[in-house]
């Protein structure tokens, strides 16, 4: 784990470095003159060699203390704290329940391969997947909160009683997104199975459809159903960049990308290390979830 | 396997029916409530004035936050009123000694800083201590130009600050406050902009108790002697929405009772001398997204609205609100911006800046007029000179022989500078802003180069990446704009001033030494004819030169709900809502049926 995260230490500092020459330039606003140019360097520390930045960047890691943003000048923990809440609160719910349902439609429609629930539910998919998510969230927030009135059209309320209100559009949106993707992977994954020699031997056993599918391909077909789960993982903390600006969800995916677009340095650090380690810590579930589901998968 | 389907759709069903009949509760307007809501477009960044050097989060600080001079609300040209202070300065000495007497019994906001949580007067120690932190290096702030070179041992003062040598007990000549109640300003020359900068948020008074108690989290725990306050942390919900409450113990204003000959038709001269602020509370929502903003304000939501670029035509024809918004009782607010966009050339670049004729051939192939229709939606002013609407010299008859959409001449010019058809002619790098809307201003400016043979091919910069290149100089050809800090054309000419190059505001680096010594003789002249005068010779010079494209003066459009009283915009201080006045029996009446 160390040596991947010097490496993306590395990666973001070089990177950064390459793409602004001077980041004093953005505080110094359109009055600035050279000596407070300098004046700011010297007080940001970018005065110092590269190298010498790079060693500060990696104490920060260890002791996890970021800093100021550089934007906002609000603490870099608070701002990651505030968010977080927001963020998991947004995604997770949709996340799993995407999960679960995309599996149990997947094996529907594999179980149903040919008939006209299958048809409809790939031709669904595919639509589903052919629309920008842009589209979904414009016409659902002002069809289903606008027109209708059916939810707040945006906002966020800090308190745990108040927020539900604010997330289930956003759920909604974020649910019917993935489902598309998952639905297509999953069926054709399940599919793939309920061919091999083993299910043959299982149906010749005398087991039901329900049966074969739900002790057999499933458990077969989990490997692969793990690895996307895993994949989008990281999409947890990232958030929906989209879906928080629209209804002002105040959410880590906004604060990455505010981060980038002006350039905040230190906050850029501080997420690049919080995905790094998601990422990380995702992959090891994953090796978890691997061997839980397949026996033959050995850990170490 | 079906049977599951159909139980597990069951349960979607369910839950979708009891989340739509739990979240379509809705809250019945209270008929009390004089909470002004007001959108913010980009995220509040935080409460310090003299970090506040965004007009988004100016428009919050300035409630809290106060200075000793401020706009009048109704009054244009713009006019400076007495704040904090309790009259105008008495300027003496030739211009050079500036004394301010403060207004008596001025209090601070109540908050734990404070030795009972009392908040105390203001002194005029105070001021002085909040100039030396703006001054501060160890602030960065960006608004140090206020003041820099300009009062007596205050840039001396930085300089032992850098290295130890001073603090803030150490005296500076040029900061004195002889007795409670007055502040001396002396200054290194006459400085006629003083007044403007005094009333610009960087001025802002703070307590000492209140920066050594909260150090860096000041910008969370702001103290100050505005109209409303913060009155506990958890108001501020970061990246969504800031609460601001009345401050009880402000020290009081009445609505004023002159404005333009139009106000009074207006109703806006309605509440004369009635006491401010109206509203008890204010409430900034951070919506970034045009369409949820837009919706939100049409259901009421927001009490007003600038009006989004998609959005426009189902509101307004031929420059007229639709009969169905009226019907509704939005009411438009449109306001001209103390402002000029332009494209700049970089005038160290060897071709661009030694061929003056290829720059007129440049500007005359741009059509400003087309440029407002397609990206403004009309709303705008093709822009002649440096000087725009409003301000001292600006004259609505001046016409820049450059700025007319004339291919033939545009051809004529580039001839005479000696690329006919272009031929011969680099490709230029026009350098912008990644957004899609920059992407296709980009490609419009494009196609009308290629019209008359200039090849330009944009770079898409992020917003640091973009002002780096300008201020080291490696932009070639930029588009951009200048928002008045303060009404005096000055402010605008010095874009101009030789001594400012980049990293300073003049960022094509235009040089002039006939230019240099008119701006220099206005800079030692008050207000009046003989000023004005200089301006327009000034405003010639450049407009011979050419360093910009002009572009346009953008023009504002807001809508507000006929509950909404005493709205009148103003573009140099965008932080007056302690002037407009909600009816909340009117909201309550009129916002269920929106």
């Amino acid at each position: 784990m160390i040596p991947i995260l010097l490496g993306v230490t590395l990666l973001t500092f070089v990177l950064f470095n390459m793409l602004m020459k001077d980041p004093a330039s953005r505080f110094a606003g359109r009055h600035a003159t050279v000596e407070q140019l300098a004046t700011i360097r010297a007080e940001l520390g970018l005065d110092r060699s590269l190298p010498e930045q790079y060693f500060l960047f990696l104490k920060q890691i260890v002791t996890l203390e970021f800093g100021r943003s550089w934007s906002t000048k609000q603490k870099i923990s608070t701002m990651i704290d505030d968010g977080f809440s927001a963020t998991l609160c947004v995604t997770v719910p949709p996340f799993i329940a995407a999960i679960f349902v995309s599996i149990a439609l997947a094996m529907a429609t594999a179980y149903r391969r040919g008939s006209w629930f299958d048809k409809s539910m790939v031709v669904a998919c595919l639509a589903f997947l052919s629309v920008s998510s842009l589209v979904y969230i414009l016409a659902l927030q002002w069809g289903l909160a606008y027109k209708l009135g059916w939810f707040p059209i945006s906002g966020w309320d800090p308190s745990w009683t108040g927020r539900w209100s604010y997330l289930i559009l956003p759920w909604i949106i974020l649910f019917v997104l993935s489902l598309g993707v998952d639905i297509l992977l999953y069926r054709s994954v399940i599919l793939d199975e309920s061919y091999q020699d083993y299910v043959r031997t299982a149906r010749a056993k005398g087991l039901s459809g329900v049966q074969v599918y739900s002790r057999h391909i499933l458990k077969n077909a989990l490997i692969p159903i793990i690895t996307n789960v895993v994949i989008e993982m990281p999409f947890l903390i990232t958030g929906s960049v989209l879906v928080e600006n629209f209804f002002s969800i105040p959410g880590l995916g906004g604060l990455l990308v505010k981060a980038l677009n002006e350039s905040d340095l230190p906050v850029i650090k501080a997420m690049t290390v919080i995905i790094s380690i998601a990422y990380m810590v995702f992959n090891l579930v994953a090796d978890l979830l691997y061997s839980a589901a397949d026996p033959r998968v050995r850990l170490g | 396997m079906v049977k599951f389907a159909h139980r597990l759709s069951g349960v979607i069903a369910f839950t979708v029916v009891a989340a739509l009949s739990f979240s379509g509760c809705t809250k019945k307007v209270d008929d009390k409530d004089t909470t002004l809501t007001v959108p913010l477009v980009v995220n509040l960044k935080g409460l310090d004035p003299i970090q506040a050097d965004d007009l988004y989060s100016n428009m919050v600080v300035r409630n809290v936050f106060e200075g000793l001079y401020e706009y009048h609300y109704l009054k244009r040209p713009f006019t400076l009123q007495p704040a904090l202070a309790e009259s105008m300065p008495e300027v003496t000495d030739n211009g050079l000694t500036v004394t301010i007497k403060l207004k008596k019994g001025i209090k601070f906001q109540d908050n734990a800083c404070f030795p009972d949580g009392k908040g105390r007067e203001v002194v005029a120690d105070d001021f002085v201590y909040s100039f030396r932190r703006l001054a501060d290096p160890k602030s960065i702030s960006n608004g140090f130009w206020i003041f820099d070179g300009k009062i007596k041992g205050l840039n001396a003062w930085i300089d032992a600050v850098k290295t130890g040598k001073a603090d803030y007990k150490t005296p500076i000549e040029g900061l004195q406050a002889p007795d409670k109640h007055t502040l001396v300003i002396k200054l290194v020359q006459p400085y006629y902009q003083l007044n403007y900068v005094l009333a610009m948020g960087f001025a802002s008074v703070v307590p000492r108790e209140a920066i050594e108690k909260y150090g860096a989290e000041f910008i969370n725990n702001p103290v100050g002697t505005g109209p409303y306050m913060l009155e506990k942390a958890s108001d501020w919900i970061r990246n969504s929405k800031i609460t601001l409450k009345k401050n009880p113990n402000w020290r009081g204003q009445t609505y004023p009772s002159e404005g333009e000959p139009s106000d009074q038709a207006a109703g806006l001269l309605a509440d004369a001398g009635k006491a401010l602020p109206f509203a008890d509370t204010l409430v900034f929502t951070e919506m970034i997204e045009d369409q949820p903003r837009w919706q939100n304000f049409m259901k009421g939501n927001l009490d007003f609205a600038v009006i989004p670029n998609d959005n426009y035509d189902s509101a307004i024809k031929d420059n007229k609100v639709l009969p169905e918004l009226t019907a509704k009782g939005l009411s438009l607010d449109n306001s001209t911006a103390v402002e000029i966009t332009y494209i700049g050339f970089n005038l160290k670049d060897p071709l661009l800046g030694k061929n003056k004729d290829l720059r007129r051939a440049l500007s005359l192939a741009i059509d400003p007029e087309s440029y407002i229709k397609t990206f403004d939606n009309g709303r705008g002013i093709p822009a002649q000179s440096p000087l725009p609407p409003g301000l001292e010299g600006y004259d609505p008859d001046f016409k820049n022989p450059w700025v007319q959409f004339n291919v033939a001449k545009a051809k004529e010019m580039l001839a005479k500078a000696g690329f006919p058809d272009g031929k011969g002619l680099p490709e230029f790098t026009l350098e912008s802003l990644s957004s899609a809307k920059d992407r296709q201003i980009d490609q419009y400016f494009a196609s009308l180069w290629s019209a008359i043979g200039v090849k330009i091919k944009s770079s898409s910069n992020t917003w640091p990446q973009f002002q780096e290149k300008i201020k080291r100089n490696e932009a070639q050809i930029f588009p951009f704009a200048w928002g008045a800090d303060y009404p005096d054309p000055q402010n605008f000419l010095q874009l101009f001033y030789s001594k400012n190059f980049s990293p300073g505001p003049n960022d094509t680096r235009f040089s002039n030494p006939e230019f240099d010594k008119l701006y220099e003789k206005s800079l030692t002249l008050p207000s009046g004819t003989e000023r004005t005068e200089l301006y327009k010779k000034m405003r010639d010079i450049v407009v011979e030169e050419n360093p910009w494209i002009f572009l346009r003066t953008r023009k504002e459009y807001r809508f507000f709900h006929a509950w909404v009283g005493n709205f009148k915009w103003n573009h140099i201080e965008n932080a007056m809502f302690k002037y407009i006045k909600v009816d909340p029996k009117k909201r309550a009446e009129l916002k269920g049926k929106l």
